[in-house]
């Protein structure tokens, strides 16, 4: 019954942290065998459960004797017996299996111990690795980090996310199998980037969601790209030729108009502009516009008189006048 | 045509603006050569042409991108105005002998497909992959932009 109560003493303390657990096991593991007891009990105090205070200070008295008992009668669950644990690499693994099987029902409350952990740990830049339960290497690490708050010992997937944070340095969490060191890791960080960026550009540029790969898709982008760029070459050739010399003294005309027709035009460049939004008149341009001088451009009757040039962008009826442009912005300034 | 991506800022004014810059560089170009134009059609192609760039990168917000900005440093250089941005160049120039080092073991396949990206981007030279590919999505909205502008003005003055 003693070895029971030792057992249970061990493994199924409800607030001992899965952490205060491993140093425990751990300074068995490596200091002298006499020590280790004394520690465990030091940690075994920080434990602030209601039920277990009157217990433990009498288990505190107790306990060496139950191990002794236990290791005696070799109860499994235990096994906390000087012989097996020094430095045996099974006794840690079956260590941390019992401890799996028992804090499976805890989850909750280590993952929450788990991110008290890591936020102690927040302030230095640290690659951690975070493995699976039971495999050699965390034990190892393990023993090399013990005094680590962020060395925790989770029952989550083997997958570690990345966590970024808001501060200065990018948290990176290495993935199992995978190098540490941190000229990788900032490989992968900034590959994950530009795949980010590459996606975004996948939906921009039409016809990409076939193509798979990288290479592929930066070829579609610049293609589109130097399409985009020869289709501007091109209109611009088709504006210039649409639009004939101006062969006559603009200036002229214009002074003329100024006089003549004050605004009897502005109905027409509202109607016509439509597929232009206005807003940018009120937004403030149409001060500058009024200052550069194209106010007293009204050449409109003099160029068509049949149909409104201006319905030009609605209807393609268009006066093969240079004037165009500038009724354009008259129109713009019309309201 | 806000961009939905949170991490990337790829916003591009309406189209309204595009066409205003534009159609402001075509009247300054009539300004400049009212009455002397020369004959030599491609003289007005190009002319239309630059115009056509500077209205966009004007359009797109000036000095706050990378490729409006170099591509507005690039056409002043060619009337030999005073540059303005020497001194960011040469910030960037600083960076990329060093961020260019290192970037040509990264990913070769990646790395070729950029290097064409940024003979081709404005701007571009001085850039990390990931930047240029930022870049290089602002540049393609605005130019699709600036595209659709010109065709209406094309299809609205060319005769029936």
């Amino acid at each position: 019954m003693n070895g029971a109560i030792g057992g249970d003493l061990l493994l199924n303390f409800p607030d001992m942290s899965v952490l205060e657990r491993q140093r425990a096991h751990l300074k068995y593991l490596n200091p002298t065998f006499d020590s280790p007891l004394a520690g465990f009990f030091a940690d075994s105090s920080m434990i602030t459960g209601g039920e277990m205070d009157s217990y433990l200070s009498t288990a505190g008295l107790n306990l060496p004797m139950m191990y002794g008992e236990t290791t005696v009668e070799g109860d499994s669950r235990l096994s906390i017996s000087p012989e097996t644990t020094l430095g045996t690499g099974n006794f840690k693994k079956r260590k941390f299996d019992t401890e799996t099987k028992d804090c499976n029902e805890k989850k909750k409350k280590m993952t929450m111990n788990r991110d008290d952990l890591v936020e102690e740990g927040e302030e230095e830049k640290s690659k951690i690795t975070e493995q699976n339960n039971g495999s050699t290497k965390s034990i190892k690490k393990m023993k090399h980090k013990a005094k680590k708050e962020e060395n925790n010992f989770s029952n989550d997937s083997s997958k570690v996310t990345k966590e970024l944070e808001k501060t200065d340095y990018i948290h990176v969490r290495a993935r199992r199998g995978q190098a540490t060191d941190s000229h990788s890791i900032a490989e992968r960080v900034r590959r994950e980037k530009i795949s980010e960026r590459m996606k975004f550009l996948q939906d921009l540029v039409p016809g990409c969601d076939k193509i798979t790969g990288k290479a592929g898709m930066l070829d579609e982008i610049i293609n589109y790209v130097q399409s985009l760029q020869r289709q501007i070459e091109f209109l611009s050739m088709k504006l210039a030729i649409v639009n004939p010399r101006p062969d006559f003294d603009m200036d002229d005309i214009f002074a003329k108009e100024v006089a003549s027709t004050p605004m009897t035009v502005v109905p027409s460049p509202e109607m016509v502009l439509s597929g232009y939004s206005h807003e940018m008149v009120h937004s403030g341009y149409s001060s500058e516009m009024v200052n550069s001088g194209y106010l007293h451009v009204n050449p409109m009757q003099q160029v068509n008189t049949s149909s409104d040039p201006l319905s030009c962008f609605n209807n393609g009826e268009a006066p093969s006048m240079w004037d165009s442009h500038v009724q354009n912005l008259y129109g713009n300034l019309g309201v | 045509m806000a961009s939905a991506d949170k991490l990337i800022n790829t916003d591009v004014p309406e189209k309204d603006v595009f066409a205003f810059h534009f159609l402001q560089s075509l009247s300054n170009l009539r300004k400049q050569n009212p009455f002397d134009t020369p004959d030599q059609k491609n003289y007005r192609v190009r002319k239309i042409k630059k115009a056509a760039y500077v209205s966009m990168a004007r359009a797109a917000g000036g000095s706050s991108r990378l490729w409006s900005r170099a591509l507005l440093r690039r056409a002043d250089k060619d009337d030999n105005k005073i540059v303005r941005f020497s001194r960011r160049k040469r910030k960037v120039t600083w960076k990329i002998s060093s961020k260019r080092r290192r970037s040509n073991q990264r990913a070769p396949v990646v790395e070729e497909a950029a290097e064409r990206l940024r003979n081709l981007v404005p701007g571009g030279g001085g850039m990390e992959t990931s930047k240029l590919m930022e870049e290089t999505a602002h540049y393609i909205k605005c130019l699709s932009m600036q595209v659709k502008v010109m065709q209406c003005l094309v299809d609205g003055l060319s005769p029936k």
